[in-house]
């Protein structure tokens, strides 16, 4: 009983989350028509609060790495990942509370089903054992199914649905194949035993085949997961025909938990111990696995970025460019090291603030306007200030540029590329950025270089509770590129403890 | 019959799923297509329990059964609202958002 109680209580910010997501959708039942986007979001809000506080006291957690159930691993890593999904969904719960593109009806609902999609992220983040991983992804994936078809009787919102929903499926359902070969070479289903086996495996020479289809067919449904070449084709649709506040959670939530998931597989079952000195082959193997993540990565964001520079769509383009971010992220991955892992790790949480504000911003002006064409941008940046100003220090962020965190993350990347040896990935990086200066610049010129009486729309004020949020990330944006340290060290940190 | 069997046939079922779901001929078809790779996995899953190790594999198999049918749910519910949207229900058919 005892022993229960204690294992219970690490798990309380996953049982606080899955309370409010039931009290969301009670809460729905006793709200007076109308009030029900204001009353059920507030509750959310609570929940989640309530949930980060708990994770906040697992932030230093003694024993570093706490396991739960035999099936969950509290450690500083998925802390860091879940403070990252609440604070993702905490900034979508708001987004939502704001927008009028969500029905009008059905808010207790939708709530529910966030809040359950982000009980998803959490057990994606927190798992070595392939069956929870799977249950955690799936319990995502089905509620973002719901959420992008959320907007009923638009046909975009529809369309999208449709579209997320078979390229998901399938994408899962190749996974699932891959984890049962991985099972059934190692007779296990926990990452931490499947490690070892496969290392027994190399040294007995066998050749890679077997380990190479299984471990291909796993990496094409965490490719779909953060959107990387090529099963990113379902993105430009379910992002710009999803309403924008679930966009946003798909952008920066849902992402966030595949990278975490991928991190952990790799790290767990694919990279040998180097002081230990694992078998050749797998040196040799795992040496290969990152040359093709590197090789997908340069892909990844290659096509991203070149599509991204035809689009008209503010949205559609932000989709683009969140598949160019994909393989950016991809290039930490590919080093197959910590180093690597852990600025992959910073880049997240930078591109975090960043997407959350531009995605943001969409939605405030497709909410004020009815329209997200860039070129109906113009002359924004005279009639409404705050918002431009706030937009162009997201988009200097994902172009880049000092000062801000996103010069920081992309360094520290580049660097991490770069000493594995992957000097033409941080090339190709390299120009693709350039690329990318392209069309973030279309957008900044569309609201700043026109003359005011060009401008489409009269002045569009953001309500106080907007502009606050605004700039809550565009500061978030700013400072991260300047006092980055400790952050640092917390990414650092969390990588130490995963084996 | 020993393991190899098991495999081939799961073997056959994941192509034969892989296939359905590339001709996109009708959204139905990719669902039905999505349940064979689903059992493909499956079948994958006991068969290793029987002849490898543990039960692992068949709980696993239990839960991904469960999972089809909520996914499968979930996917008619937005199937029938394309349907209702767009009355039709081909895969290509539905195309407003292409540059």
């Amino acid at each position: 009983m005892n022993l229960l109680r204690e294992e219970l209580s690490w798990i309380t910010p996953e049982l606080c989350l899955t309370l409010f997501a039931c009290v969301a959708l009670l809460v729905d039942l006793f709200v007076q028509k109308g009030r029900e986007s204001v009353m059920v979001g507030f509750f959310s809000l609570m929940g989640l609060l309530a949930t980060a506080f708990f994770l906040y006291r697992q932030y230093g957690v003694t024993p570093p790495a706490q396991p739960v159930f035999g099936c969950m691993v509290v450690d500083p890593f998925s802390t860091l990942f879940k403070l990252f999904a609440v604070g993702a969904l905490a900034f979508v719960v708001l987004f939502t509370m704001l927008s009028r593109q969500t029905r009008p009806d059905g808010y207790g609902e939708f709530y529910f089903i966030l809040l359950c999609a982000g009980l998803g992220a959490f057990f994606l983040a927190s798992t070595y054992n392939l069956l929870l991983m799977y249950l955690g992804l799936e319990l995502l994936s089905i509620a973002s199914y719901i959420l992008a078809g959320y907007a009923k009787g638009n046909r975009r919102s529809g369309e999208a649905a449709m579209k997320y929903v078979i390229f998901g499926a399938v994408a899962s359902g190749v996974m699932l194949y891959g984890f049962t070969l991985l099972y059934g070479m190692t007779g296990s289903i926990d990452l931490t035993v499947i490690g070892p086996k496969l290392r027994d495996q190399f040294a007995l020479d066998h050749g890679t085949i077997p380990i190479s289809v299984a471990t291909g067919l796993c990496l094409a449904g965490f490719a779909y997961k953060i959107s990387a070449a090529p099963f990113h084709f379902w993105t430009p649709d379910v992002y710009e025909g999803a309403p924008t506040p679930v966009t946003t959670f798909l952008a920066v939530a849902s992402k966030g938990a595949g990278f975490a998931a991928l991190l952990r597989f790799l790290q767990a079952g694919f990279i040998p111990d180097r002081t230990l000195g694992g078998p050749e082959a797998m040196m040799g193997y795992s040496d290969k696995l990152g040359t093709l993540v590197a090789v997908l990565a340069a892909l990844t964001m290659t096509l991203g970025n070149l599509a991204a520079l035809g689009q008209t769509n503010l949205k559609r383009m932000l989709a683009y460019s969140s598949i160019a971010h994909a393989g950016y992220v991809l290039m930490g991955v590919a080093t197959m090291n910590r180093e690597g892992f852990s600025s992959v790790l910073f880049y997240l949480v930078v591109y975090y603030f960043m997407n959350l504000g531009a995605f943001g911003v969409v939605m405030y002006y497709a909410n004020t306007t009815g329209d997200e064409q860039i070129d109906d941008l113009k002359g924004l940046g005279w009639r409404s200030p705050l918002v431009a100003i706030t937009m162009v220090a997201f988009l200097v962020a994902l172009v880049g540029l000092p000062p801000t965190a996103g010069f920081i993350g992309k360094w520290f990347l580049f660097t991490a590329a770069v000493k594995k040896g992957f000097l033409w990935l941080a090339v190709v990086a390299g120009i693709n950025s350039a690329i990318s200066l392209f069309y973030y610049f279309r957008v900044a010129r569309a609201m700043w270089l026109r003359p005011e009486e060009e401008a489409k729309y009269a002045t569009v004020h953001a309500s106080p509770a907007f502009a606050a949020l605004l700039l809550v990330l565009a500061v978030g944006t700013v400072w991260f590129g300047v006092g980055f340290d400790s952050l640092l060290r917390y990414c650092d940190y969390s990588q130490n403890l995963l084996r | 019959m020993g393991l190899a069997g098991y495999l081939i046939v799961a073997a056959i079922l994941f192509a034969l799923g892989i296939a359905c779901t590339v001709a996109r001929k009708n959204v139905i078809y990719v669902l039905m297509g999505i349940e064979l790779i689903l059992n493909a996995a499956n079948l994958n899953l006991v068969a290793f329990s029987r002849f490898v190790g543990g039960l692992d594999g068949q709980i696993f198999a239990i839960f991904s059964i469960i999972l089809a049918a909520a996914e499968a749910a979930v996917a008619l519910a937005i199937v029938l609202n394309v349907f209702g949207l767009f009355d039709s229900i081909r895969p290509d058919d539905p195309d407003l958002m292409k540059e």
